[in-house]
């Protein structure tokens, strides 16, 4: 490495490497977001959003919450079984780790969209922005599918 | 060996009793007929009687749940569309709301609609669905609402069978695999038709 100081890719990456260590924790565009997809009835139920995210920065990045200009509130909550009954809980936050791949999935952890503020229906996008502690917001566009198609 | 001999006899014996098995858990011993006074999707009053003649699926829910209800009922559409068409014409599913104050039958409709022709919701009485649910020996249970009222309903996750004179048959979970209970409500369709 000594022998090619002058080296312009190793440079550059070497440059890159510092932005990211100076960058302290995972910023938004360190979460990659995939998949991403609301579960919606006709009518005035609340939804579902489920994604896989992806944290591919060095720091823990933290979900705190989501919003959208469709819904009037929108929850992290999490769907568990427990000697045959169905329980939901919210969660103020989630944490995923530096590297981590975490999925949104039916019966899991889902975003719960509640008073949606417009007509939806399949085939329509609702823009949502993820709230990072720490972080730029992450807009991500949610495709309006049915529950049967998951 | 001695113990799969044991086995095999024991299969033997339990085929020779005539003794239904299903592959999902069994009902008929643990769980009364169905019996219920509500009110259905088009606001008239019904009575459980009102249902014998089909295979009947019951799931207690409620609307306001995003996720575990929807998917439950959309994955057991899916496994009413394996079958064919005249033996899903023998089978009507209760979506029955534990959750009456929100969900009316203009609400239970709506929603059921969503999932299928076969798919029929029921709301009622709070007093007429505890009498029900003691009666099931199913429970559920309303969590303390939030600053805007909302509240979550935890609820029994289970769909119920029962054939086509209302006696109690089986249960399905999340846990068994579709084909089980496909062939389970076929089994049952078919042996009473």
């Amino acid at each position: 490495m000594l022998r090619h100081p002058f080296n312009a890719p190793r440079l550059l990456a070497g440059g890159m490497l510092l932005m990211l260590i100076t960058a302290g924790h995972a910023s938004g565009q360190d979460v990659q977001i995939s998949d991403a997809r609301l579960s919606l009835l006709p009518g005035e139920q609340p939804g579902a959003g489920y994604f896989q995210l992806h944290n591919t920065g060095d720091e823990a990045a933290v979900l705190v919450g989501a919003q959208s200009d469709a819904f009037e509130e929108v929850e992290i909550h999490v769907s568990s079984e427990e000697n045959g009954m169905a329980h939901m809980h919210a969660l103020e936050q989630l944490e995923i780790e530096a590297g981590e791949r975490f999925e949104f999935a039916p019966k899991g952890h889902h975003l719960m969209f509640i008073g949606r503020k417009q007509t939806l229906s399949e085939g329509d996008d609702v823009e949502v922005l993820l709230e990072f502690d720490d972080a730029q917001p992450l807009p991500v566009t949610f495709d309006v599918v049915s529950p049967a198609s998951l | 060996m001695v113990k799969r001999v044991f086995i095999v006899l024991a299969s033997l014996w339990l085929v020779g009793c005539g003794e239904r098995s299903w592959r999902t858990a069994e009902t008929h011993e643990i769980m009364p007929p169905l019996d219920f006074s509500l009110i259905d999707e088009d606001g008239q009053s019904v009575e459980a009687e009102d249902y014998q003649g089909k295979v009947t699926l019951v799931y207690f829910g409620y609307t306001y749940c995003p996720d575990v209800c929807p998917i439950t009922l959309a994955r057991l559409s899916g496994t009413l569309n394996r079958l064919d068409d005249d033996v899903r014409d023998d089978i009507q599913v209760l979506f029955i709301s534990v959750d009456p104050k929100r969900d009316t039958a203009e609400v239970v409709k709506r929603y059921t609609n969503a999932f299928g022709s076969e798919f029929i919701g029921i709301t009622g009485d709070l007093a007429e669905i505890d009498a029900l649910t003691n009666r099931m020996r199913v429970t559920y249970e309303y969590e303390e609402p939030n600053q805007r009222g909302d509240y979550i309903v935890t609820h029994t996750s289970a769909v119920f069978a029962f054939d086509r004179e209302g006696e109690a048959q089986f249960l399905v979970r999340d846990s068994h695999p579709i084909s089980d209970a496909v062939a389970d409500i076929k089994r049952l369709v078919a042996e009473e038709s």
